[in-house]
Order: C-alpha cells, then structure tokens, then sequence
C-alpha cells in the first residue's frame, strides 16, 4: 500500500533506473559493433558475422541452461564435461547418418544423467554446487580419458557436421537450434508454472517453501535442463569443429557463467532472464572476434575477458544496492 | 555451558573427520604394501612427499581463504605465472636469482591483496573476482612467454632433491608451513577471527572484529602460498612453465574439502587439508603402482570429493 501510494514521486527516477537495467547490455553490445565496425570494416562483413554467429550458437545453448542453474542459486561447472564427453559419443559409433539418433540417445542420456546427480548431491547431500558440479566434471572427465584411453577416433555423423558447421542463406543451422531452444525456454520461464517456481525458489526459498513448493524438485529440474541443453550443444559443437579431442568446449563452463552474469542473472538467485544471458554470451563472441580483427595478441581474449567479468558483475551489484 | 558444549560438539566432529582421513591413508598403506614390495620402501615414501609439496602449499592458502566462507581460483594461474617469472628474471644469474624470488613473492602477495580488495570494495563474490583475476594472470603469463622459459642457476634443484635429516627439504618447509599456520589459526587473534567472520560475517562485523584486515590477510597468504610453491615447482622442473599451474586451481580444492573444511566457511583446519594432501597424492602414487592410467586418478578424485562432501555436510547439518 505504502509502496504504490509512494510511487508517483520516484516513477521518473525509476524509470531511468529500469532503463539502464533494462537496456544498459543491449547498448555495451551496439557500442562494441559500432567501434570495432569502425575500427575494422572486415568485421562487419556478412561472412564474419555469419562466422560469429556460428561460433555463438553452442554457447548460447549453454548458456540457457546456466542461466536455469543460476536461477535457483546455483552453478553449473560440468558443463563443458559434459559437451566433451557427448562430443565423444558421438563418435563413437560408425559415423553415419544412420547412427546419428542413438548418438542423440546416448549423448542426451549422459546429460540428463549428470545433471540429475547434481541435483541430487545439491539438493539431498547438501553440497554446494561448486563442489558437486567439479566433482561430477572431474568423474566424467576420468571416465571419458578412460574410455578413450586418451586419444578419441571415429567419426562424427555428416548430419552433425551440417548442423554444426553449415548455413541455410547464411543463417547457421545451429543458430535455428539456439533460437528455438532459447524461444521455449524463455515461453516456459516466463508464462509457465515451473518458471515462476524457479523465480520464486531462487529468489526467495523460505517464502518458495511456505507456500508450498518443492524446491528440491525445482532445483534437480534445473540441472538436469543445463545437463540436457549441454549435451545437445557438445554434440552440435562436435559438427563445428569436426576433429573430436577429449576438450571439446573447453572453457565453456566458465565462459557460460561470464555470459550469464554479465546478462545481469544474478549469482544470487531469482533474478535474470535468458535473453539476458544470451545478450551476454554475444558479447564475448564479439569481444574475441573484434580481438582477433583489430589484430591484437590472442592473450588479449584472455586478459578482456577477465576485465569484463569483473566489471559487469560490479556494475550489476551497484544496481542491486 | 552452551557454548561450551558447541565447542566441545565442534571439536570431536572435526577430529573424527581427521581421524577418518587419517585411518584411510593407514588403510592405503596397508593395501599398497600388499599389492606391490616396492611400495613400502622409504624411497617411495620420500618420493611422495618430493611430489606433494607444491599442491600442499597451495592447498594451505586456499584453505585460510575457504575459511573466511571464499574461494581463490586464481592459485593457479598464479602459480604459471610466478614460475615463469621465477626463471625468466633469474635466467642462471645467481645474483639475480634473489631479485626473482623476492619480485615473485611480492606479486603473490599483490594479487592476493587485489582478490581481496575488489571482493571487498567492488562487493563481489570472490568466485567471480578471483576467476577474472586468474584469467587475467594467464593472459599476462602467455604475453610474457608462450613456452617454457629461462633457467635456475646451478645448485637451485638443491630445493627439490636435498634432505634434511634424510627427509626432502621442500617436505618440511610444507609441515613446518602447516604447524605455524595452525598455531597462527588458533592462538593468534586474527587467527580466531578468521574463523568468525568466515562462519557469521555480519556477526562477526557487528562484533567490530577487522573484517577487511581478516581478508586482506587470508588472500595474500594465499598468492603467496601460490608463488612459493612455484618456486619448489621450478626447482623440480628447471624451468618455468606458461601451464604449469593451469591443474592446481580445482586440485587444491580437493585436499581442503577432504580435510574437513566447509565450503561455506567458518569450521575446518590446515591439519585436515594436510592429512588431505597426503591422502590425495598417495592414492595418485598407489594408483601408479596398480598400473592404472592417470585417468582413473581423475575417476578416483572425483569420487572422493563426492563422499568426502556428502560426510562433512551431514555432520555439520545435526550439529
């Protein structure tokens, strides 16, 4: 009551407030499109662009899912283990199209599953999602170099290669997957029962539990959706790079929560959106072409990107407070 | 009475599970003189704690650090980029040799300052701020150099292959390391408020106990743990190495947790993390002995970090 009847006076202020939260990523994205453009024409070409968005796709579909994670206060560093590990699949079987689906079955299988014994550990043992999370990336890991015994062969199906690797007028393919994963993800976050669970859970788990949500279900849903989406972008990552080594996405797990946190998901918990996420992961694929097309040292990705996380989780505290 | 009581309650939780850690490397033992004649030899023995040192002292930073409730996971790079500094400065020079130590010890401690600072003052968790910092220091430790780089000048591997009193010099510098800071952690004040802040910081700062002074210390201790043990890692190796510390970020993690120490900060102790260390390194050497690929190190870790959390929460849940 109090609040609404004070409304009035700070809306001006708030507005501006809401609009720099709103909007200050989408303009750090423009500002860096603008001068890199400006500063190398090369970048701006439709090949370039069209090369960028490539590299973005699997990394957007990563991000959803640890946008999900992150969501409900959590973290989710298995990830690129699991990319690996369903790269590996997926070349494990003869490398046709034929085998492409249960490629699909099994990669998708060992997703869900880790993502399922996160939740677990974080949810019924208490662990904290770091340490639950780098102890499944790290078994995973043992089991993957096990299986290959270090050196994966085999080939990955062509249909994956196409998915990965090829565009339709341009457009990647595996752009399309991003954008439908990310078009349900976003429907199901924000119009369905379970999103609102997972806003409420991270945000607010003693109210979440006083009205009645399981928040260990929410939570194990999370990681397994970030279990699943992971294996799903290894496998379309195994068709970019064609060649499988046992560090496909390497990287990625850190890089996913860069992206998700510069977005202005909030590590913790209950506020942030995939669009969010996604805006952010564009960023650093910008940053690390516009790197590379300014012709500065490839350390200078490594170093920019540091910066940056620091920054924009300091810039989105500012905010909070 | 009551605080009597929970201190009593806190103690015997955390010696049984040292004393879990410690019955476990005792059945290792057991079981890896069974298996193999050669493993019971006092030149494995020696070889494991050769090979142990550089890990054990960055696990004794990261635990001060796990104890204030954060996390350092710019040990790493921390670590290739003060070995890289170590024998890229002194390059075979003995005068300058002392110039590299002294420069590489002040970086650590620089960085640890920095991790502490911004997490302070920026209001950021140190997971963020610390996996932006150690990006940064890998970045600044390939512009430096993209391959192994410079040399120690003759007599440096001393540090790796001398003995005092027949054990490996870097062996007990590392418990001589671990006693000092457990005494620091219990008898010294700041030591105390390590502790409290770590368990109740808003307590602890209500309180008026230097919430900021307890940071600053706890992660510059912990970047120079990080360059210290680069300088047993040089002298092992012979040379700095751009990735040679890319492992010890998420490996130095393991020990402390195995040893008893919360994640969520405030109960655990160096102790643990060192009877961890061991714990972790004789599983790797045994695995050695068994003819296992080093893959199954990783399978065998992963699986301990998961039971080594699962118990601990447990007990801190009844508690």
């Amino acid at each position: 009551m109090t609040q609404s009847a004070q409304s009035p006076e700070h809306a001006p202020q708030r507005l501006t407030m809401d609009a720099v939260r709103s909007y200050g990523i989408h303009l750090v994205l423009l500002a860096l499109i603008v001068v890199t453009g400006i500063l190398s024409p090369a970048f701006l070409a439709g090949n370039n662009i069209s090369n960028m968005l490539l590299q973005a796709a699997p990394l957007g579909i990563v991000v959803i899912g640890q946008v999900l994670v992150i969501l409900v206060r959590g973290l989710d560093l298995s990830v690129a283990s699991v990319m690996a590990t369903a790269a590996v699949v997926a070349t494990s079987f003869s490398g046709q199209d034929s085998d492409a689906f249960p490629v699909f079955l099994v990669a998708m299988a060992v997703g869900l599953l880790t993502g399922l014994v996160n939740g677990l550990l974080i949810t019924k043992r208490n662990v904290s999602p770091f340490l639950a999370t780098l102890a499944t990336m790290t078994l995973l890991q043992g089991l993957r170099f096990a299986y290959t015994q270090g050196a994966p062969s085999g080939n990955v199906p062509p249909i994956y290669r196409v998915l990965g690797s090829q565009t339709f007028y341009g457009v990647p393919y595996n752009l399309m997957v991003l954008i439908v994963l990310a078009a349900v993800f976003s429907v199901l976050l924000n119009k369905s029962t379970y999103g609102r669970r997972v806003y409420l859970t991270g945000g607010n788990p003693v109210m979440a539990r006083l009205v009645g949500i399981n928040a260990d279900r929410i939570t194990i849903a999370s990681y397994v959706i970030s279990g699943g989406l992971a294996a799903m972008a290894g496998l379309i990552y195994s068709g970019f790079v064609g060649i499988v080594d046992n560090w496909v996405g390497r990287g990625f797990e850190l890089d996913s929560i860069v992206a998700a946190v510069m977005g202005g998901v909030a590590l913790s918990g209950g506020r942030g959106s995939i669009v969010g996420g996604l805006l952010g992961a564009a960023i650093l694929v910008v940053v690390f072409n516009a790197v590379l097309m300014l012709g500065m040292p490839i350390e200078f990705q490594i170093i920019i990107k540091g910066v940056v996380i620091i920054a924009a989780a300091a810039v989105y505290v500012r905010k909070a407070a | 009475m009551t605080s009597f009581a929970s201190t009593f309650t806190y103690l015997t939780k955390r010696r049984g599970g040292l004393l879990t850690v410690i019955a476990l490397i005792f059945v290792l033992v057991v079981f890896g003189m069974i298996v193999s004649d050669k493993f019971g030899t006092s030149s494995n023995a020696i070889n494991i704690l050769e090979q142990s040192t550089a890990l054990a002292l960055v696990s004794l930073g990261q635990t001060l650090v796990i104890i204030t409730g954060g996390i350092d996971l710019s040990v790493g790079s921390m670590v290739s980029l003060a070995s890289v500094l170590l024998s890229g400065i002194a390059n075979g020079d003995p005068t300058m040799m002392w110039v590299a130590l002294i420069t590489i010890m002040a970086v650590g401690v620089l960085v640890g300052l920095i991790n502490a600072g911004a997490s302070i003052y920026l209001g950021v968790h140190p997971l963020i701020i610390t996996l932006g910092t150690g990006a940064i220091l890998q970045g600044i430790t390939l512009l430096y150099t993209q391959t192994p780089i410079g040399k120690m000048p003759k007599g440096f591997d001393e540090l790796a292959y001398g003995r005092i009193l027949g054990l490996p010099i870097g062996a007990v510098f590392t418990i001589a390391a671990f006693v000092l800071t457990a005494i620091f952690l219990r008898k010294v004040p700041l030591g105390r408020y390590i502790y409290a802040t770590g368990d109740d910081a808003m307590g602890a700062q209500l309180m008026g106990l230097p919430r900021k002074k307890v940071l600053f210390v706890a992660y510059g201790f912990c970047g120079l743990m990080a360059s210290v043990a680069a300088i047993f890692l040089v002298a092992r190796l012979g040379a700095g190495q751009p990735y040679t510390g890319q492992n010890f970020t998420l490996t130095s993690i393991t020990p402390v947790v195995v040893g008893g120490t919360l994640l969520s900060g405030g109960r655990g102790g160096v102790i643990g993390t060192l009877m961890g260390v061991y714990l972790v390194s004789l599983l790797n050497n045994l695995l050695n002995f068994l003819d296992l690929s080093s893959h199954y190190q990783l399978i065998i870790q992963g699986l301990i970090v998961i039971i080594a959390v699962s118990v601990y929460v447990e007990n801190k849940k009844r508690v």
